[in-house]
């Protein structure tokens, strides 16, 4: 088991808290969240086990797509020189976005930098940032919008659509504004108030703030959480207190920007290493450990590894056993993001420490937020004793920015009693299986129509592969006339071939709601031919997912 | 919001005539989400290098040869010179000329001042797509040559097409800027 070095931060900080020792063992090898400790001889086998039900798939981009995509581009970016060309000569000077030109004065826009955003993103803008209005559970209310000048300008038409929602991170389905959860927000809001309106160290610290921390320290198995008001904030501004320059950070190529400012911050050496690939991480640890620090070759005070649970563009999973195994035997320090993949995974819905089956003791620093599956906002880190009580003083968001606000913090401790079960009913129970068992549904049906997607058989954001971007942009247009939301990403923020449609699923979606979604989607893959796949039909299915029946 | 004024020592010879602005690139991060999905800050830096580029790229420009093949007034001489002093023309352009990023980056204008070509992979050199891209007009200049049977005006022609296709993409001539010329 982790020794009590692996644990404590450095005491150069002088961290004032209890140095308890842990060795392991609590309430009989049990941990009182249900997850069992694995014991220390393990065989080669079942070390491996967890390979055999691990199915990732992220299949090539089909040449011919390529090819289209990359001549699409060319004749967008053309035609888009040719227009900035007339434009230069006065032809063809669209009026509002047309400069007054005043003498005297430097042009507002650098033309080259605006080219992209004008010339090609323009050209599909009204399928980015459409406006919805009430809450944005399993179907979300999005305000129609028409434009008369080519997307230069919008216009209201004063109509709304009731459209399927598979754009928003609702795993759990708390996005609702009636139920037991909304009653106590109402009723913790006429209590506390709106707002804290101070920070944690100085009057801010609310009870509830304690009842929430002590939870979710509950949920995930730790013996200690610490939460923070704003979840982007969560990875940027703590990760500066846990390390620092003469550390070295491992980060996953795809980590999300939070991690990467976070990391950016420190002052620590980043190094990247393949997106979730095992070997070059343990190639990238041995060289830090055998090279030491550039210049001074002093060893690494502290290696941080940073990987995140579910990658949310991709739709894949960490592969967390073989990181546990490699930061055990260089004895690096672990930094899991959950932020995707808490509440959305696992058979207690625990993360992906519980989908694999393994001892949370082990990940050093758990982090996660509550926006995606707890209907809140706002992030967590969980650890050690002696990690929260360092960063209950030293961290950034606890000194200098307010607390959680009450009302948020009611709706974190209601769901979180709701997944627990510790309101009696079995409703946490029964949306975690029914995530699941849409997840394997809708993941199946897609892979056997033949589109490509992205990602584990597991994991509830489904990307689906497009690869050109005016089929990303018929897609989204024609499945919001047909009754389905969903976001669209392109160049340049994936890369050039690899533009995509991101479904989201959530517990709050009926098979109902399924098979209609599917329906459009197979009616507008056949409009678009992007049913692309060559793969065989996928070994998985949804039925050894069990459902909990209403009692 | 927009932010006037230099970020770099501006020579002073050129204050009166270049004007430029560096505009809160927050405004294309924010609606297209740059560098979200990968963390590839600027995809400049590897565009170049996704699958199926290459074969695009020699596509085009048989295409464009055979294009010009076609038109009747042209011998087979004088399209080759002319395939090879376009796509020059076009490759110049785009590589050696064009600077910074059709879109505002995460990173902040850091490659502001770079062309095309010295953005491609972080500015490494003699990385698989350097070597392709240098390869490239190498290739169609030897074509050309064979095609005009060493006719000597073409010869000089295809000669100047050339230098100015490989020059500039000597690991010497990186971030160098001749008679400050493209500097800004």
């Amino acid at each position: 088991m982790s020794m009590v070095e692996t644990i404590y931060m450095p005491s150069e900080n002088d961290f004032r808290g209890k140095t308890k020792k842990f060795n392991g063992v609590q309430n009989g090898g049990k941990i009182s969240n249900g997850c069992h400790k694995k014991t220390k001889q393990v065989d080669e086998e079942t070390e491996k086990a967890w390979e055999k039900d691990f199915c990732e798939t992220f299949e090539e981009t089909p040449m011919l797509a390529a090819i289209s995509t990359y001549i699409g581009y060319l004749i967008l970016v053309a035609v888009g020189h040719v227009r900035e060309f007339l434009k230069s000569i006065g032809i063809g000077v669209v009026k509002c976005v047309a400069e007054p030109k005043i003498p005297g004065f430097v042009p507002l826009y650098q033309t080259w930098e605006s080219f992209y955003s004008w010339y090609v993103y323009r050209r599909i803008q009204d399928c980015f940032c459409r406006p919805v209005s009430g809450v944005p559970g399993a179907k979300m209310v999005v305000i129609d919008r028409e434009s008369n000048d080519h997307r230069w300008s919008f216009q209201y038409t004063g109509g709304h659509s009731t459209v399927l929602n598979f754009g928003s991170y609702n795993y759990l389905g708390f996005s609702q504004n009636s139920g037991p959860c909304a009653e106590e927000v109402e009723q913790t809001i006429k209590n506390y108030g709106v707002s804290v309106c101070g920070s944690r160290q100085e009057l801010g610290y609310l009870d509830l703030h304690k009842q929430m921390d002590r939870l979710v320290a509950d949920y995930l198995g730790v013996e200690d959480a610490y939460t923070v008001p704003m979840g982007f904030a969560t990875n940027s501004m703590n990760i500066p207190s846990l390390v620092g320059k003469g550390c070295l950070i491992l980060s996953d190529e795809l980590n999300h920007a939070s991690l990467i400012l976070g990391c950016r911050l420190s002052g620590a050496k980043i190094k990247t290493f393949k997106h979730n690939c095992m070997k070059d991480l343990e190639k990238n640890l041995r060289e830090a450990i055998v090279d030491k620090q550039p210049r001074t070759h002093r060893p690494w005070k502290k290696i941080l590894i940073v990987v995140e649970g579910v990658y949310s563009m991709e739709g894949s999973i960490v592969k967390l056993p073989e990181v546990l195994r490699l930061k055990k035997k260089y004895k690096a320090y672990l930094y899991l993001d959950e932020a995707h993949s808490i509440g959305a995974i696992g058979p207690h819905g625990k993360g992906v420490v519980d989908y694999f089956g393994l001892n949370p003791r082990d990940v050093d620093i758990m982090m996660g937020t509550f926006t995606k599956s707890f209907g809140a906002v706002g992030g967590y880190i969980g650890g050690s004793q002696a990690l929260v009580n360092h960063l209950r003083l030293y961290s950034h968001s606890a000194i200098y920015s307010s607390s959680m606000a009450p009302g948020v913090a009611q709706q974190i401790v209601s769901s979180m009693n709701i997944m627990l079960g510790r309101d009696g009913t079995r409703e946490g129970e029964k949306r975690i299986q029914q995530l699941k068992w849409n997840t394997r549904y809708f993941r199946r049906r897609l892979q056997e129509m033949g589109f490509i997607l992205y990602g584990n058989k597991d994991s509830p954001v489904v990307p689906l592969l497009m690869f050109m971007p005016s089929k990303i942009a018929k897609f989204s247009r024609e499945s919001l006339n047909r009754g389905m939301g969903v976001v669209v990403v392109g160049f340049p923020a994936t890369p050039m071939t690899k533009c995509r449609a991101r479904f989201c699923l959530s517990a709050s979606h009926t098979k109902e709601m399924l098979d209609e979604a599917l329906q459009i989607t197979s009616d507008i893959g056949d409009l678009l031919a992007i049913k692309y796949s060559k793969a065989e039909p996928p070994s998985y299915s949804e039925n050894d997912v069990p459902l909990v029946e209403d009692s | 919001m927009f932010r006037w004024g230099a970020k770099h020592p501006k020579p002073l010879s050129l204050i009166t005539n270049f004007r430029f602005c560096i505009i809160e690139s927050s405004h294309t991060l924010i609606t297209m989400n740059i560098g979200t999905a990968t963390s590839e800050e600027n995809p400049t830096h590897s565009y170049l290098g996704s699958r199926g580029i290459w074969i695009t790229y020699v596509l085009i420009l048989l295409i464009t040869h055979f294009m010009l093949l076609t038109i009747p007034f042209f011998s087979v001489a004088v399209a080759w010179t002319l395939t090879n002093v376009v796509h020059c023309v076009i490759t110049y352009f785009m590589l050696h000329v064009t600077k910074g990023t059709p879109w505002g980056t995460p990173e902040q204008g850091k490659a502001r001042t770079q062309t095309q070509w010295e953005q491609i992979d972080f500015g490494q050199q003699f990385t698989p797509t350097k070597k392709f891209l240098t390869v490239v007009p190498v290739a169609i200049f030897f074509l050309a040559s064979f095609y005009t049977k060493y006719d000597t005006t073409h010869f000089c022609i295809n000669l100047i097409a050339l230098g100015f296709s490989v020059i500039p993409k000597l690991p010497q001539l990186h971030g160098v800027r001749i008679f400050n010329i493209n500097k800004w």
